[in-house]
């Protein structure tokens, strides 16, 4: 399922080894022209798969929105317009409403979507890498190392992470660089195991062998041999970690654990609006929208990513 | 075979003590029950505050090792697991809401693991045809709906439906009605309330077990043994029934068995948005309210539950698995 012989793999493969150690900075001419080929092949391969690139676009939409959001639009998003009052979407230059006490959703939104993709795109990247290294080198090195590393792995999934997660976020007070911080130090179990189980199968290719015969130390080993041969599984991991995030984190903002006032994030807004799911349909449905389109075409991003990245792949025709 | 599993329950009760006693030491430094009283209007004197946290076991200014094996005692001895702040008991707090609780989630992953793998051996033996593209595309989207959006979509409908008829035909609110008599109507009300909140825990959970049991059942589908029985005359739908899916079967029904302590917190929302006074609610609660020991109980429940589906698991794997030996 990761990363089997193919045969740009392979390639790749000999020339890390042939490359000179001493001067990784400088690329050799040939191995430059493969990984172009290469990416080439990929990108071919997801642009095929109609879903995915359907999931780009609207990711992009609502990314490119996040950023300018808030210079389409007058009013700011912490102001207060005492003379809308929870007015529908359109009204004196408020594109989607008013709540309650004069917030414009407009800018809200951008602001949220900018908070909640933040620290999902933050806590993916971070999580994905240390899961990377410890699942690896718990793998690669072995005996007591892999033990006690598996062991805390899993202490840590028997623990009630969500618990934890409500209970420390909410004490901190909503600060978003916090909830980043937690949201890390309770997401990379999961995936460090997984790692583990397929770094366990490279540990015994022949090209890890030659590394450590050529005296090369565990990190080097792990660092330039292990993880980029489970790169595709990463990516994938990355963007679907970006998912379960942002689900997370407007889960719990939504119950109130998370992200708090006067900050604001989709799960906030969409709190908000539940309170006023009949008087203020809008107020709701609006980021709810968002907040799904947001996740799904993640989603479907990862979806054409495997397809791409999997040589073994054959889903929409051969490449 | 016995007594690997009961090697692994001493394992497990082990880490469950360490989870807990993990917990009770960061709820301590987390949640502060102190703030609930300075609260107060009019103001309590501090000695006051003190003697009421006292009596709870809960005064931040004892030492927390002594008030940990107070704690510890109370439960090793009397199974007591301490009261709130507003002097609840948990003990009697985790009884009530479990069952509450196990209603939706035992309905609902039922329902969504019958579905899932229903879906993904139909899908499977239709690899790439449009009902596996749709089907796939669905279950896409219905996984990463974000579950308040989706139970605010499940109550929007069931309102439309009970205006259009003009009865209550769903509730979306509570667990049960007050003063509903006899064992029928008593049953009716139930189901009448639960249909919501499984339906939306339901959508957005089956879509696991569709891709899982879809992927194994492909991995096992072109295997030597099921050309051999198609060989032999066997019909295709026969074939994957008899053959390949008792196979690929095994791990999906170990995944079930993982994931129920996952639902049972993951109904947090579900119970927060359709007020069901269950365990997801407690959790809001314990928290929201500083109640340490709440929220260790919590902590101690579902640890627990992650065990039992471990062990299941296990169990699972080493009696349906010809493959497997445990020694």
């Amino acid at each position: 399922m990761t990363e089997p012989n193919t045969p740009e793999t392979v390639e790749v493969l000999t020339e890390d080894l042939l490359a000179d150690p001493a001067a990784p900075e400088v690329p050799s001419n040939p191995r430059k022209s493969t990984s172009s080929s290469k990416s080439k092949l990929y990108i071919k391969r997801f642009l095929r798969n109609y879903s995915a690139v359907v999931g780009v676009v609207i990711f992009l939409l609502i990314a490119l929105f996040s950023v300018f959001g808030q210079y389409l639009t007058p009013y700011g998003y912490e102001e207060v317009d005492f003379f809308n009052l929870q007015v529908p979407p359109g009204t004196e230059g408020h594109i989607f409403g008013t709540n309650g006490v004069g917030n414009d959703l407009f800018a809200g939104l951008a602001h949220g979507i900018q908070r909640s993709l933040v620290i999902g795109l933050a806590v993916s990247l971070v999580t994905t890498l240390i899961a990377a290294v410890v699942g690896s080198i718990a793998a690669y090195v072995g005996g007591i190392v892999e033990r006690i590393i598996l062991e805390v792995i899993h202490f840590l999934l028997v623990v009630p992470s969500f618990l934890i997660l409500a209970m420390v976020s909410n004490s901190v007070g909503g600060d978003w660089r916090m909830l980043i911080v937690v949201l890390i130090i309770f997401g990379w179990m999961f995936y460090a195991r997984v790692v583990w189980t397929t770094a366990l199968s490279i540990r015994e290719r022949e090209f890890v062998s030659a590394a450590r015969y050529m005296g090369l130390g565990p990190f080097t080993v792990v660092w330039r041999h292990i993880i980029p041969n489970i790169g595709s599984l990463l990516t994938i991991h990355f963007t679907l970690g970006v998912v379960s995030t942002i689900q997370g984190e407007t889960g719990l903002s939504f119950l109130g654990f998370g992200v708090k006032q006067p900050d604001l994030s989709l799960g906030t807004l969409i709190s908000d609006g539940m309170g006023t799911l009949y008087s203020a349909p809008w107020m709701f449905w609006i980021p709810a929208i968002t907040l799904t389109l947001l996740t799904v075409s993640m989603a479907f991003i990862a979806d054409g990513l495997r397809d791409a990245l999997d040589p073994n792949s054959t889903a929409g025709g051969h490449a | 075979m016995i007594k690997y599993v009961l090697r692994r329950i001493a394992g497990w009760c082990f880490m469950i003590f360490l989870a807990t006693n993990l917990t009770y030491f960061l709820a301590n430094a987390f949640l502060k029950p102190r703030v609930n009283f300075q609260l107060r209007r009019p103001p309590l004197p501090d000695d006051q505050i003190d003697r009421l946290l006292d009596e709870h076991n809960l005064n931040d200014k004892i030492p927390i090792i002594e008030r940990w094996w107070t704690w510890l005692t109370d439960i090793v001895t009397r199974w007591d697991w301490g009261t709130s702040v507003d002097g609840l008991v948990v003990n009697t707090e985790i009884a009530n809401r479990m069952w509450v609780s196990a209603q939706l989630v035992l309905g609902a992953t039922i329902l969504s693991t019958v579905i899932g793998i229903a879906l993904g051996v139909y899908t499977a033996a239709r690899q790439y045809k449009w009902q596996d593209r749709i089907a796939q595309q669905t279950s896409v989207v219905t996984l990463n709906i974000p579950a308040p959006v989706m139970a605010a979509a499940v109550v929007a409908i069931a309102i439309a439906i009970n205006e259009k008829v003009g009865s209550r035909i769903f509730f979306v609110a509570g667990a049960q009605s007050i003063g509903v008599q006899g064992f029928w109507p008593k049953l009716v009300d139930s189901l009448q309330h639960l249909v919501l909140p499984t339906v939306a825990l339901t959508v957005i959970g089956y879509a696991g077990f569709h891709f899982l049991q879809r992927s194994l059942l492909l991995d096992n589908i072109n295997a030597d043994y099921v050309r051999t029985a198609r060989a032999k005359g066997l019909p295709l739908s026969k074939a994957i029934r008899k053959h390949a899916l008792r196979t690929s079967i095994i791990p999906v029904a170990t995944t079930v068995a993982f994931q129920i302590p996952g639902i049972f917190t993951g109904a947090v929302i579900t119970e927060t948005i359709f007020a069901w006074e269950g365990i997801g609610r407690y959790f809001t609660t314990t928290i929201a309210k500083n109640d340490v020991h709440g929220a260790v109980a919590i902590a101690a429940f579902s640890a627990l539950l992650t065990a039992i589906g471990a062990i299941l698991s296990d169990v699972l794997i080493a009696a349906l698995d010809p493959r497997v030996r445990v020694s």
